[in-house]
This record gives structure tokens, C-alpha cells and sequence, in this order.
């Protein structure tokens, strides 16, 4: 059996357990930072194992487990998302002082690791418990500030509607079960083949896609999406929106192309309805908020829309599409997240009326913000644009030219409010006018990230190169 | 040797199951239900009902009960509570009487059953069952463990008071 294809699995453990381990030894007296350089260490390692694994695809586990190029592409994604936020808590946490941040740390791990298992899993046993291991990661990540009522609130609404969620996952494997007697994709994919129009089939493919939709927070299954953003420590959001909602899809687009290749049609009527309505639904909603992580949660599911024309669209262009569309959003909502945890202790508040005059306070911060807001509205030249262009011209190529006018129409609605955001920072008058001190590590990462969103959008075939690298495989 | 086995076990079940109503400590009267489970297992053993055996020791020894054992000490280890037969009413005995009679229906009922037989889902060998359980599901047996673990950190994290 071929081990090593598990290697960053075995380091994300080995993090994991010296972790555990250290907390258990060292008790209270370990409530200084030293944890979370163990952490930065695993993510570098992890990144190095992926970097040497990346081009030797295999199968481990009887097949149930598979690394190929699709694979190494999101763990890389996984492990760079999970390396900003755990700096971006560091932030967050330090000025709170009296919350425990060690368990804190030792949960997103799990998240991470979670997520790990998931991208490669060629089994839907595999998919379930990895999937559980990411999802139950976030319930306690959402509900982890238990001074905060909001907080805690968050947490017990996603459990409630996440485990709903997952019901609904676990009876359609169960139904996939019964008829193919097995949980092995191929073997499913064999059953699928076979006998295209079981209704079993149907229905138990329809189960696990609206559990999957309602991880990615797609409309109808989208409510709990603004309450768990605006309860949520703003890390743990980052971190949901972008790693969860990237897991989400990488799941989708596994399953729809390899098992549910038979549902090609259904593909193609439920898809484009699905986006339309998320696209609609995120964009208006986000429209009268007036808490910034609550628009942001309405944004997502804005976004979710966009990268569902990607899976509604023709393979081929459909899926490039997506991949480079998460990447631009991943980066833009990074960038926001990490601003919100260096402001979220100055401003004490998450009202976009806290932000006024922020440009005077922190220019760094509130130029940052600004270039991250304006790619995810998809403002050209930056690297939103490259991603709508690319989704949108894939669903006219497809001839989804009504979807992608829902799309094109959608873009003057979200500039609104996003630049309602840029205006309050740069036209209104601070209430304090203190100026907010940003350390290095910060701004070199934050740097970085704006760099990413810069670079995305001028240099468009390197990203693109990646992207397609990816897709080998389907 | 048999038959020593069976009394032996069956011993030590009912025994400990004397003890789980008449300890005073909530944590030691759940250990002797740990240990009245275990024999419960080896009875089924005895018995050639080896997928039994295993399913109950993984499913309630392993995990259930260990479960109940970590919501107990997070409430607080040295609680002493007053033992389950202190708290005995004569009223329980009408829901005990019911339950006892609906079992000994359903046992008249199957034994008096004829064509009563092993069933074929149960009757693969242990070794059967250990390696399909370790060698085709091997991984989601191991993430399994991981969720477990998960489980325990998040519980203690949300229950933990805050020192500050």
C-alpha cells in the first residue's frame, strides 16, 4: 500500500497530536503563543509534502483513498487559507487576553485536517466522517467566544441546520447503498451507469447534492449563512468562507463529474436555476445590511452563485471558470477577514458606521480593504474581474445567456454596497481618530494577499496554468 | 470448560449489575456497567455470535458508555450521589412488571417459532469481521477515531470555565 501518499495527512496528525500532546503536559502555564508556531511549522511542512507529491498522482486504501492533481491543487489551497487565518487569530485573539486560544488552534487544525481527507476521498464512508470531522470543527469554532451570546447563538443555529444537512448526506449514501452495495465511488458510478433511471438512484443523488449545496451556502439552503457570519469570530468566518465554502465545491465538482456523470442532464436544468436564485438572492439581500460581517455573509452567498454558473456551464470552460473564480474570491475575502481581525478590537464593533474615517486611522488597513472590496465586486483590472469575465463568458458559451445576464446585472448591485463600505472609510469623519498601529507580520501578509489580488488579475495565464493543471484529470 | 466459562460470566455480569444500582459513586456504578457489558460480550462469544459480541463491545462499552463517563467527570468527578436502588419506588415495579412481560412474550414467541435459525449476516467468523473491519475500512475506522477525539476537545473547550 502506498503510504506516502498520506504524508501531508501524517504531518497534519503529527501537528496535531504534539499539539494535544503539549496542552495536556503543559496545562495552564501554555497560554502563550509558542502553539502557534508549532502550527505555522506543520503548515510549512504540509506545503512542502504537497509540493513533492504534487506530480506523483496514486491511490491508497483499496482506491477509497485517491491524490490526484485535483487533490494536491485544494490541499495546497486548504493549507495556504488555514495558514492566513491562524495568523489572522493570532491578531484577534492577543488582545482579548483572558479566552483560551490553545483549543481554539488545536479545533481549526481539525478543520484543516478535516478538509485534507475530504478533497481525496474516493468513497462516500471516507466522505462523511471527513466531512463531519470539518463541519463539527466549525460548530465549536462559531460558538467558541462563549462571552459572546451572539456567538454562542451562531453556533447552536449551524449545528441545528448543519447536522439537518448532514442527515440528509448520510440517508443518501445509505439509499446508494442499498442499491449498489457498496460506498465506493466506482462502484456507484458503475450502479449509476447501469441503470440511469433508478428512481433510488435519483433521489439519493439529490439528497447528498442539497447537502453539499447547503455546506456552500446556495439558495434555498442558504439561511444559516448571514447569522453564522455575524456571530462568528471573524478568523473562524475567514476560515468558513473560505475553506469550507472551497471544500463545498471541490466536492460538488468530484461528484458531479465522476459519479453523477449519468445526471449530465439534470446537471443542466438544476444548476443554472440554482445560481440564478443564489446570485439574486445573495446580491439583494446584501443590499440593506448594516453589519459589515453580516453583508459579508450575504456577499458569500453572492459568490456561491457565481461559481455555481461554473458548474452549470459546459465542463470544459465551466470548471477552469470555478477554479479561478474561488482563487480571486479566496484571495479578496482573505484580505477583508484578516483587515476586519487587526480592526475588530480597535473599532469594538462590527457596524459599517465604525468604519468611517478608517483611511485616516490606518491607511494601510482601509487601502487594503478598499482594493480587496473592489476585486470581489469584480472592478477590472483586479483579479474578481478575470473571475467573472472567465464564469460569465463560460455560461454564454454554453448558451446561458440569461444567467449571464442575471450575473452581469448582479455586478452594479454588489459595487453598492461594497463601495458603501469604501465611502464610510474614505468620505466620513472618524468618531476616534486614534491611529491604529499594524504590526510587520501583518502587513507583510496582508501585502501579500493584495499582491495575489493585483498580480491575478495583470497576469492572467500563469494562475490559469494552475488551474488547468488541475483539471487534468476530468 | 464450556459451561465454567458460562457460569463464570454470567457470574460476573450479574454482579456487576447489582452494582451499577447499588454504588454510591455515579463514575464506578458506570465502570461495573462497563464490566457487566464486557461479559455480556463474552456470553455472546460463548455462543458463536461473534459479530454480536463485537458490535456490542464497540458500540456500548467502546463508545456510549465511555461517553457517559466523560459527561460524568466533566461534571465533576467526586460527586456522590445517592446509589439507583436508594431512589427505588414501589410505583416502578408496574413499569418493570410491563416491560418483563412484553420480553417474555417476544422470547415464547421466537422460541416457540419453528425453523429458527442462526442468521447469515451473523454467523461470519471473527477473524472475518476483524479484517474486513481493519483492512477494507481501515481508513474510516481511523477517522473515525479522529471524530472521536475532536469530540472530546470540543466538548471540554465549550464546558470549561474560563480561569479569567
Amino acid at each position: 500500500m502506498n503510504f506516502s501518499l498520506l504524508l501531508p495527512e501524517w504531518i497534519a496528525l503529527g501537528t496535531l497530536l504534539i499539539l494535544i500532546f503539549r496542552e495536556i503536559l503543559n496545562g495552564p502555564k501554555s497560554r502563550n503563543s509558542s502553539g502557534i508556531a508549532i502550527l505555522l511549522t506543520g503548515t510549512a511542512l504540509l506545503l512542502l509534502s504537497l509540493f513533492f507529491l504534487r506530480n506523483s498522482p496514486g491511490s491508497a486504501f483499496g482506491g477509497t483513498f485517491v491524490l490526484d492533481s485535483f487533490a494536491v491543487f485544494f490541499k495546497i489551497f486548504f493549507s495556504l487559507a488555514a495558514f492566513v487565518v491562524l495568523v489572522s487569530s493570532r491578531f484577534f485573539f492577543r488582545p482579548l487576553g483572558g479566552e483560551k486560544t490553545a483549543e481554539f488552534f488545536l479545533i481549526l487544525w481539525c478543520a484543516l485536517l478535516g478538509m485534507l481527507f475530504l478533497v481525496s476521498a474516493n468513497d462516500f464512508l471516507i466522505l462523511f466522517i471527513a466531512l463531519e470531522i470539518m463541519t463539527l470543527s466549525f460548530y465549536i469554532l462559531t460558538a467558541y467566544q462563549k462571552g459572546n451570546l451572539a456567538s454562542i447563538e451562531a453556533g447552536v443555529k449551524y449545528l441545528i441546520l448543519g447536522s439537518l444537512a448532514s442527515a440528509f448526506i448520510i440517508y443518501g449514501i445509505g439509499l446508494l447503498y442499498v442499491v449498489a452495495g457498496s460506498t465506493h465511488f466506482d462502484s456507484i458510478q458503475a450502479a449509476f451507469a447501469a441503470q440511469p433511471g433508478h428512481k433510488l438512484l435519483l433521489l439519493s443523488a439529490l439528497l447528498i447534492l442539497s447537502g453539499l449545496c447547503f455546506k456552500v451556502a446556495a439558495v434555498p439552503f442558504q439561511l444559516w449563512a448571514p447569522d453564522v457570519y455575524e456571530g462568528a469570530p471573524v478568523p473562524v468566518v475567514a476560515f468558513l468562507s473560505v475553506g469550507s465554502k472551497a471544500a463545498g465545491f471541490a466536492l460538488l465538482i468530484r461528484l458531479i463529474f465522476t459519479v453523477f456523470t449519468p445526471f449530465d442532464h439534470e446537471r443542466k436544468i438544476l444548476f443554472p436555476v440554482l445560481a440564478a436564485m443564489t446570485i439574486i438572492y445573495g446580491n439583494l439581500g446584501a443590499v440593506v445590511q448594516k453589519n459589515i460581517k453580516r453583508l459579508l455573509g450575504f456577499s458569500s452567498i453572492a459568490h456561491t452563485g457565481y461559481l455555481l454558473i461554473g458548474l452549470a456551464a459546459a465542463r470544459d470552460s465551466g470548471l477552469a471558470a470555478l477554479l479561478y473564480y474561488l482563487l480571486t474570491y479566496a484571495l479578496a475575502n482573505l484580505a477583508i477577514f484578516f483587515v476586519l481581525s487587526l480592526t475588530a478590537n480597535e473599532l469594538k464593533s462590527d457596524q459599517i458606521d465604525a468604519f468611517r474615517g478608517l483611511a485616516e486611522r490606518s491607511p494601510f488597513l482601509a487601502a487594503s480593504l478598499f482594493i480587496a472590496l473592489l476585486s470581489l465586486a469584480g472592478v477590472p483590472p483586479l483579479a474578481g474581474f478575470v473571475g467573472k469575465f472567465l464564469i460569465l463568458s463560460a455560461a454564454i458559451r454554453d448558451h446561458l445567456m440569461w444567467l449571464a445576464l442575471i450575473g452581469i446585472l448582479a455586478i452594479p448591485i454588489s459595487l453598492y454596497y461594497y463601495l458603501g463600505v469604501i465611502r464610510s472609510m474614505y468620505l466620513e469623519e472618524p468618531v476616534h481618530t486614534a491611529s491604529i498601529t499594524v504590526p510587520g507580520s501583518a502587513k507583510l501578509i496582508l501585502g501579500l494577499l493584495i499582491t495575489g489580488i493585483l498580480l491575478a488579475g495583470f497576469f492572467q495565464s500563469p494562475v490559469f496554468r494552475i488551474v488547468e493543471n488541475a483539471l487534468q484529470h476530468f | 470448560m464450556r459451561l465454567f466459562l458460562f457460569y463464570l460470566f454470567s457470574g460476573i455480569a450479574l454482579l456487576s449489575a447489582v452494582l451499577v444500582i447499588t454504588l454510591s459513586r455515579p463514575t464506578r456504578a458506570l465502570l461495573s456497567l462497563i464490566v457487566a457489558l464486557f461479559s455480556l460480550s463474552a456470553l455472546y462469544l460463548l455462543l458463536d455470535a461473534a459479530f454480536v459480541a463485537m458490535a456490542n463491545l464497540i458500540v456500548y462499552a467502546g463508545a456510549v458508555l465511555v461517553l457517559f463517563l466523560f459527561v460524568i467527570m466533566l461534571q465533576g468527578i467526586g460527586a456522590r450521589e445517592a446509589p439507583l436502588i436508594g431512589r427505588f419506588r414501589l410505583s416502578y415495579l408496574w413499569g418493570a412488571g410491563l416491560a418483563g412481560v412484553a420480553f417474555l412474550t417476544l422470547l415464547i414467541r421466537l422460541l416457540g417459532a419453528s425453523g429458527f435459525q442462526k442468521s447469515k449476516i451473523f454467523s461470519e467468523s471473527i477473524a472475518q469481521f476483524g479484517e474486513t473491519l481493519f483492512k477494507n475500512y481501515l481508513l474510516p475506522f481511523e477517522l473515525a477515531s479522529l471524530l472521536l477525539l475532536l469530540g472530546v476537545c470540543a466538548a471540554v473547550s465549550l464546558v470549561k470555565k474560563e480561569d479569567s
